[in-house]
C-alpha cells in the first residue's frame, strides 16, 4: 500500500498531467488559429478527410455491432423484469434514454479511445521516435496545428456521429427484442421512444460526445508527441494513452452527470 | 552568419558541450568532426532552436536564434533546410505523388530526397546531420558530390556533421573539431591534414593508440 509521500506523488503527477494535456490542447488551437488569421489552412484538408475516415467512417461497424447486441441485451434482461409487474411498454424508453444520454456516448467514447486513441498514439510516437516531428518542427511548421490540429478535429466531430449511430444500433436492437419477445409491434415502439424521450435527453448527450472526442485525441496526441526511448517508449505511452483516455472518460462522465443533475434534477 | 558564443549544454549529468564558440561566414562549408556522442548533432539541433543552451548565445544573421519566441523562430527556420540522419522523411506523404512512398526508397534515395527536401525552401542554412552514414561508398560519394554541387548553386552555407573522413574532406571548406565539449582544432581541409595536435591526428588516422579512448584496448586485451 502507498505511504503518503507516495500518495502525495501520485496526484502531483496527475495534476501535473492533467494541466500538460491542458496546454496542449490551448497550444494545438493557439498554433491553429494564428495560421487561421493569416488566411492559411493550418493542415492538409486531406489529412484530415483522411482521419475523418479512419476515426469515423471505419469505426462504424464496430461501434455500431457492439451497440447492437447491448441494446439487444438491455431489452431483453429489463424486459423480463419489467414484465412481471405488467410493465413491459418500458423497454423503449428505458433503452431510448440510457443510449441517449449515457450509454451510447459512454461505450463510444471507450471504443473510440481504445481503437483510435492508441492508434494516433502509435502513429504520432513513431513519427517522433524517428525525429519525423523533429524534422516538421525544422521546416519552420507547427508540429501541433500540422499532426494534432487534424486528428482532434476529425474525432471532436466525428465521435458525436458515432455516438448517434451506436444509439440508434442500440434502439433498433431493442425494437426486434420488443416485437419477437414482448408483442411490441414497430410503429407503437417509436411511439413509446418517442413519448419518453426529451430532446433535452439527446442534446446532453450530443455534447459529452464532442467534449469525449476532443479528450480522447488530445490524450492520444499529447502521449504521442512526447514519446521517449525508442520502441519501449510507443509501447508504454500507447498503452497509457488506452488506460489514461478510457478513465478520463468515465471520470468526465460522472461530473457531468453530477452538475447536470444538479441543474436538471428531472 | 552563424556564430555560436561560449556555448554551454548539459544532459542530465552530462555535460555536452563547455564552452563552444564558433563562426561561419556566408556560402561556407564547414564540417564538425568528432566521436559519437560528442555533440555534434546537438550543435545542430541548437542552431535549429530545437533544443536551448544551458549558457551562452546562437546567432543565425541577426537573430539570437536562443532568444525568439516560438512564432518568430518558425518564420526564422524557414531560412535553414535540415538532412537527419537518418532522413526522416515522412511516411505518410508521398514522394510527388504516385511515384514511391518513402519506405519503398533505398537508403541513398531517401537521403536523396531529405536533401531535395532541405533546398526546396531555398534556405540561406542548410544543416547536414551525418548525410553518407550508412552509404555504400559510391552512393555516400554522389550524396557529398550532390551537396557540393547543389550548395554552390544556391549559394548556401552548409554545416555538415560527420565522422566520415572521406565525405568530410570531400565536402569541406572548413574543418573544426569537437573533442570533450569543446572545439580543439579549426582550420582548412589542408591544415587539418597537418595538424600536430594528437587527438586529431589520431581521429584522422583512426588508429588505436593516442589520448581518444586511452586505455580502452589494453582492458579489452586483458579481459
Amino acid at each position: 500500500m502507498p505511504g503518503p509521500l507516495e500518495v502525495v506523488e501520485i496526484e502531483r503527477s496527475f495534476l501535473r498531467e492533467v494541466g500538460s494535456v491542458f496546454w496542449f490542447i490551448v497550444n494545438t488551437f493557439q498554433e491553429t488559429m494564428e495560421r487561421v488569421q493569416q488566411r492559411r489552412a493550418p493542415f492538409r484538408a486531406a489529412s484530415f478527410f483522411r482521419e475523418s475516415v479512419r476515426a469515423g467512417v471505419d469505426s462504424v461497424p464496430l461501434v455500431g455491432l457492439v451497440c447492437f447486441f447491448l441494446g439487444l441485451t438491455m431489452a431483453l434482461l429489463t424486459g423480463y423484469q419489467l414484465q412481471r409487474f405488467g410493465t413491459e411498454r418500458l423497454i423503449p424508453g428505458l433503452v431510448a434514454i440510457a443510449f441517449t444520454r449515457e450509454l451510447g456516448p459512454l461505450i463510444t467514447g471507450i471504443m473510440v479511445a481504445a481503437r483510435i486513441g492508441a492508434a494516433f498514439t502509435a502513429e504520432l510516437g513513431t513519427m517522433q521516435v524517428n525525429e519525423e516531428v523533429e524534422a516538421i518542427e525544422a521546416m519552420g511548421i507547427g508540429p501541433l496545428r500540422f499532426l494534432a490540429a487534424p486528428r482532434m478535429l476529425a474525432l471532436f466531430l466525428l465521435t458525436p456521429c458515432l455516438s448517434t449511430v451506436s444509439n440508434l444500433a442500440a434502439v433498433f436492437a431493442s425494437s426486434l427484442v420488443c416485437k419477437a419477445y414482448f408483442s411490441i409491434a414497430f410503429p407503437y415502439f417509436l411511439d413509446l421512444v418517442k413519448d419518453s424521450l426529451l430532446i433535452r435527453d439527446i442534446i446532453t448527450g450530443i455534447l459529452k460526445s464532442f467534449m469525449f472526442g476532443l479528450l480522447i485525441a488530445s490524450i492520444a496526441c499529447y502521449r504521442g508527441l512526447t514519446v521517449k526511448g525508442g520502441a519501449a517508449g510507443v509501447g508504454t505511452n500507447t498503452t497509457s494513452s488506452v488506460v489514461t483516455a478510457i478513465t478520463t472518460v468515465i471520470g468526465f462522465d460522472t461530473v457531468y452527470n453530477v452538475i447536470y443533475t444538479n441543474f436538471y434534477p428531472v | 552568419m552563424i556564430e555560436l558564443r561560449d556555448v554551454h549544454m548539459r544532459f542530465e549529468e552530462k555535460n555536452v558541450l563547455e564552452g563552444v564558440s564558433l563562426n561561419v561566414q556566408p556560402q561556407e562549408r564547414l564540417v564538425i568532426m568528432g566521436q559519437s556522442g560528442s555533440g555534434k548533432s546537438t550543435i545542430l539541433r541548437l542552431i535549429l532552436g530545437i533544443l536551448r543552451p544551458d549558457s551562452g548565445s546562437i546567432f543565425f544573421k541577426q537573430f539570437e536564434i536562443n532568444r525568439l519566441n516560438r512564432r518568430k523562430l518558425q518564420q526564422v527556420r524557414q531560412h535553414i533546410g535540415m538532412v537527419y540522419q537518418y532522413s526522416a522523411l515522412l511516411s505518410s506523404l508521398k514522394v510527388r505523388e504516385n511515384v514511391a512512398l518513402p519506405d519503398e526508397l533505398s537508403g541513398g534515395m531517401r537521403k536523396r530526397v531529405a536533401l531535395a527536401r532541405g533546398l526546396v525552401l531555398e534556405p540561406e542554412l542548410i544543416l547536414l546531420d551525418e548525410p553518407s552514414a550508412g552509404l555504400d561508398p559510391v552512393i555516400a560519394s554522389v550524396v557529398d558530390e550532390l551537396i557540393i554541387s547543389l550548395t554552390e548553386k544556391s549559394k548556401v552555407t552548409s554545416i555538415t556533421v560527420t565522422h566520415e573522413m572521406e565525405s568530410a574532406f570531400r565536402i569541406a571548406t572548413r574543418m573544426a573539431m569537437l573533442y570533450e565539449g569543446k572545439i580543439i582544432e579549426e582550420g582548412e581541409p589542408e591544415e587539418f591534414k597537418e595538424s600536430k595536435n594528437p587527438v586529431v591526428a589520431q581521429f584522422l588516422s583512426g588508429s588505436t593508440e593516442g589520448p581518444i579512448l586511452e586505455g580502452t584496448l589494453d582492458a579489452i586485451r586483458k579481459k
